[in-house]
């Protein structure tokens, strides 16, 4: 029988003074999609956890801003903090998202934001 | 089954939440894990939090093209203008936990309507914003809002006409939200105490849009607390 | 390939929708032939995952917070500033490892604090025993 030994100062030490998730910027390295690029969202399994909705997955959207760097919500919800990645905001359209949407409303959108592994080229 | 209109317990009763919370707070700060200290300081620090510092945010930036192009970009920097530093002001000095460092002003036009939601728990800028309101923790709200935005916002009493897009936006990460409405006719002179005064919470979320003389959020029934907290 | 997808995303939407919290009088764990790979996806989704699911239109409320309420989460944040665990292993633990059944039956702090309560335990910070005995202790003040 063992006990794990945390270190309770892990974040504090890299965040104090600089915040969340700016403490992880420069560790993502060059970013694989850039705005205006068309990306479509993996089907991923979620058993366990993810933050990446149901809804959008398959679905084509517009990157509209690269966020920020940070570990995937999937690695940070059990504290792993070393593979750092983009953050995406995409745009969806809520036509390609919802097929009973309706046409007279085909101008509305969605804007949420998505991590790097999860998009691939549209 | 429980029927949750059923009469409330009565006020002596200590409900089972109460007594876990008193241990769990009690054991950990035994074991050292915090102190009483913490607990008090995390408590002050909420006392201060409440929807002003936006809704002046929102009210400087209908006085000053520049600064709305800055709450745009980037909303940490803005909100040190309202007196709001997202990393610093915490007794953590690292930003608070749940609501992380990163603020996005999303800012409507004549032809644009933001709203928000979170649709995987409740994520709120409560730095900037306060706490979050009950509706806005509801699965219902959070089920719905992304499908179905124009019929939830009829509810709050928003009509979008037909050509304005309607955008919902899904805080899901690390990025906190607020919506910068559309200035509303019959505010033209106002200064920025008077503009502030009309950009509420729920203006803030996005499910209602400003307008003179109003300074409140429409009236909603209020659960009642056994026992409530005094802000 | 993503048309089967979508079809695949919606349809999952619909079936988690019609998941409940529900009191049992006998359990039905079904032999493996029983549970389709739809029924799979479905119980195993993460819980919080609801965007999109059919619901009917509510009274929207405010609401009181109960002290207790505000003690949870000062104390879940106060936990996070002391390093005991990030924002995300803790939205993980009160939103998705709570279960359906606890996650749609518990009042929002309820979720908190279970889960303040079990990162103690979990992280071997107090013994399961000394939580119930600290329990046992404070239930016993106010008898």
């Amino acid at each position: 029988m063992s006990k794990p030994h945390y270190d309770l100062e892990h974040h504090v030490k890299k965040a104090t003074g600089i915040g969340d998730p700016q403490c992880f910027k420069g560790e993502a390295g060059d970013p694989r999609f850039k705005v205006g690029d068309k990306v479509k969202i993996r089907d991923l399994p979620d058993v366990f956890y993810t933050r990446t909705q149901a809804y959008t997955r398959g679905c084509e959207a517009t990157v509209v801003r690269l966020v920020y760097e940070t570990p995937p919500a999937e690695d940070e919800a059990w504290d792993n903090t070393e593979n750092v990645e983009w953050m995406y905001s995409l745009l969806f359209k809520q036509k390609d998202l919802w097929p009973e949407y309706a046409d007279a409303f085909s101008q509305d959108t969605l804007e949420t934001e998505i991590p790097e592994h999860w998009l691939e080229p549209a | 089954m429980a029927d949750k209109h059923k009469a409330a317990p009565m006020v002596d009763e200590v409900s089972e939440f109460e007594i876990l919370e008193i241990a769990v707070r009690e054991l950990a700060i035994e074991k050292g894990l915090f102190t009483q200290e913490d607990h008090n300081a995390w408590t002050d620090y909420m006392h201060t939090l409440s929807p002003v510092p936006a809704a002046r945010l929102v009210a400087k930036a209908w006085l000053d093209p520049e600064y709305k192009k800055l709450a745009i970009e980037d909303g940490v920097k803005a909100s040190l203008e309202v007196g709001i530093d997202w990393v610093k002001q915490m007794p953590t000095q690292f930003g608070t936990p749940s609501d992380y460092c990163n603020l996005r002003v999303m800012a409507d036009t004549p032809t644009l309507k933001h709203v928000v939601v979170c649709t995987l728990c409740s994520c709120y800028p409560r730095p900037i914003l306060g706490q979050s309101p009950e509706w806005y923790r509801t699965p219902n709200y959070r089920r719905r809002l992304v499908r179905w935005p124009r019929q939830v916002l009829s509810e709050f009493g928003l009509q979008i006409p037909d050509d304005v897009e309607v955008r919902v936006v899904d805080s899901n990460q690390k990025t906190r939200y607020i919506v910068m409405p559309e200035r509303p006719e019959g505010t033209e002179g106002w200064t920025e105490d008077q503009l502030t005064e009309i950009v509420t919470r729920d203006c803030l979320i996005g499910v209602a849009l400003p307008k003179p003389g109003k300074t409140a959020n429409d009236p909603r029934p209020v659960r009642k607390a056994l026992k409530p907290y005094g802000h | 390939m993503s048309e089967a997808t979508r079809k695949r995303v919606l349809n999952h939407l619909d079936y988690v929708g019609l998941l409940q919290p529900a009191i049992h009088t006998e359990t039905h764990a079904p032999s493996p032939d029983e549970v389709t790979n739809d029924q799979y996806r479905a119980y195993t989704r993460p819980s919080h995952d609801i965007g999109g699911e059919r619901d009917v239109s509510i009274q929207w409320e405010e609401k009181e917070e109960e002290i207790w309420e505000h003690n949870t989460f000062v104390t879940c944040e106060v936990l996070a500033w002391r390093g005991v665990w990030n924002a995300e292993e803790r939205r993980r633990r009160q939103n998705v490892d709570v279960g359906q059944t606890q996650y749609l039956g518990l009042p929002y702090y309820g979720r908190w604090l279970l889960t303040a309560a079990l990162i103690l335990v979990d992280k071997q910070f107090v013994t399961l025993t000394e939580l119930h005995e600290k329990i046992d202790e404070v239930s016993k003040r106010y008898e």
